[in-house]
């Protein structure tokens, strides 16, 4: 049976920052949820696999340790998956491998997938994840495993062993075609998510979640990329909330500051 | 070290030279996509430029492959166009190289590693990080002022690779003649605006200062008041202007991701409470519809008085 893999992560929060007094940010306290446009993911890859007929399965990757203090927000962001459609999951969650960077979570999904003997014929996530916004962990699956790769589809439909999508650039919409097995990334406009039913979360408690550690997967490596530091920028903004009596005098105020900036010539 | 920078747009030529001239580097430049189409201007930033007359990924990354493999290229430096970050994750995966997305800083130390400083968190945060060399960094569009043009160095014309992806179609996106990346001024509009007619405040407010309509991603691609190229935000553009100013905008991470390159922020919202106000530098509580008219009418009473 033809497989369609969907990527999920659960991302540091980004509303849920919390900045030390002299901005530091520790980000074991961040708690984490599934990555808004990964919903997108799970949605078409659902949509997909209702018209095709094939199974979905999900695949995540821990990237934020502990793990032990981590699981539980990573099991909710992979059942949310299960939920709404995916067949089974799998989990790689190893110490060793967090604070994960780009090059071994790519690595560990190739790896994940192999020892399942997984073969999707399409992988589908988000154009990004809402804490780090790098794009890069579906470009590298792809050239990993030898896939075709389109990015940032905003519409995608699956015919005769190849992929059509509408990949959305700066500033133009190009139509490309692909052969499968690909990897696609999609954007937030292709879909609208749908919250799963009651029944669809108590049914998704019974679906299969396996979860693997480095020792499963063999040797990888290890992250190569070093977070020195981490520091809230929202102090770097002023913050200043400008006051009056009337609305003229808090006009004439902002007129004022932004002249006093520099920024504006009349 | 050999430093290989990417220009995806002419300018990009002369934003990478500055980067690459800070850390007292040299660097050889492949022009793709509209700056191939000028490549005589983006020679004049390097003494070494490849042109690839394409703006295809696949074509990208197999270009880049063989000249890494070929020219002992320790260092790839670019700004983050959507077919760039597409071309080099791939780039990255197949010559298993470190990348690193959204810099607006960058060192390089001892030769050996790079530390670059980067957006986090949907810019909530600053990241900074250290990876080995050698690697990619991608840069945030204008992250710095561009280095003055010298002499034209040589142009090396190299073949695109067809890839296993085919264009069938490029459909230009419904465009006004805005070009909000070179914008100074952008008004920014949200759903605090209640009716597409309303949004002549912003465009009179745009006008008087110069500056240009940008919009949230509900304006332009819900309700489609706007066209997408004024949608500002992770899926939309990422700006840099010296003024932004938000108007009935609530402050989303996906759409301050967007702005947060602005030097000065000004937030304009009914709603104390709305998490604008902290990524603000100045901020208005009040009711758009009735201070922004006070506002333009300020604005053009100290215009009249020179």
């Amino acid at each position: 049976m033809s497989v369609i893999a969907v990527l999920v992560k659960a991302s540091l929060n980004p509303d849920m920052v919390r900045a030390e007094p002299d901005g530091s940010i520790d980000v074991s306290a961040i708690p984490l949820k599934i990555s808004d446009i990964d919903r997108n993911a799970i949605e078409e890859a659902v949509r997909l696999k209702q018209r095709l007929g094939w199974k979905l399965v999900t695949v995540s990757v821990v990237t934020w340790g502990p793990v032990s203090a981590r699981m539980k927000d990573v099991r909710l962001a992979v059942q949310e998956s299960l939920a709404k459609g995916s067949d089974e999951a799998i989990v790689v969650a190893d110490d060793a491998l967090t604070p994960g960077d780009q090059t071994l979570t790519a690595k560990a999904i190739k790896a994940a997938l192999e020892r399942s003997g997984i073969k999707p014929q399409l992988i589908l996530a988000g154009e990004a994840t809402i804490d780090e916004v790098t794009s890069q962990v579906p470009g590298r699956l792809a050239a990993l495993l030898g896939y075709s790769y389109v990015s940032f589809a905003r519409k995608l439909e699956v015919e005769d062993g190849k992929v059509i999508a509408e990949r959305d650039l700066e500033d133009y919409v190009e139509v490309v075609e692909a052969p499968l097995p690909a990897v696609v990334s999609v954007t937030q406009e292709i879909n609208e998510p749908r919250p799963p039913t009651l029944l669809q979360i108590r049914r998704a408690s019974r679906k299969p979640i396996k979860t693997f550690g480095l020792r499963e997967l063999g040797d990888i490596g290890k992250p190569s990329r070093k977070l020195l530091e981490i520091k809230a920028i929202q102090a770097r903004r002023k913050q200043v909330i400008i006051e009056g009596e009337t609305l003229e005098e808090i006009a004439e105020k902002l007129i004022e500051a932004l002249a006093k900036e520099g920024i504006l010539q009349l | 070290m050999k430093v290989l920078a990417i220009a995806y747009e002419v300018k990009d030529a002369g934003e990478l030279a500055k980067a690459v001239k800070e850390f007292n580097g040299e660097a050889d430049i492949l022009a793709v996509s509209r700056a191939a189409e000028q490549v005589n201007e983006v020679a004049r930033y390097s003494k070494r430029v490849y042109r690839l007359a394409s703006k295809s990924p696949y074509a990208i990354y197999k270009a880049l492959e063989n000249l890494v493999e070929r020219g002992g290229y320790q260092l790839l430096i670019a700004e983050g166009y959507r077919n760039l970050r597409d071309a080099l994750s791939r780039l990255a995966g197949s010559l298993d190289l470190p990348m690193i997305t959204d810099a607006y800083t960058i060192r390089i130390l001892d030769g050996e590693k790079v530390l670059v400083e980067r957006g986090f968190l949907s810019e909530r945060a600053k990241m900074k990080v250290e990876v080995p060399l050698p690697a990619i960094v991608l840069f945030i569009p204008r992250f710095t002022e561009p280095l003055e043009p010298g002499e034209e160095g040589e142009v090396i014309e190299l073949a695109p690779t067809e890839g296993p992806e085919k264009v069938l179609d490029v459909k230009p996106k419904a465009m006004g003649d805005v070009n909000l990346e070179e914008a100074d001024i952008i008004v920014g509009v949200g759903r605090g605006f209640k009716a597409k007619e309303d949004l002549h405040l912003a465009f009179e407010l745009a006008e008087l200062l110069g500056g240009q309509v940008g919009c949230t991603r509900p304006i332009a691609a819900d309700l489609k008041w706007l066209s997408e190229d004024r949608w500002i935000g992770i899926s939309g553009k990422r700006v840099a202007p010296k003024l932004y100013i938000a108007i009935g905008i609530s402050g989303s991470p996906q759409h301050m991701s967007g702005v947060q390159n602005a030097k000065i922020i000004v937030a304009i919202n009914k709603d104390k409470s709305a998490p604008i106000f902290k990524q603000a530098d100045y901020g208005v509580v009040a009711d758009l519809y009735q201070f922004v008219p006070i506002l333009i009418q300020k604005l053009k009473e100290k215009k009249a008085k020179g």
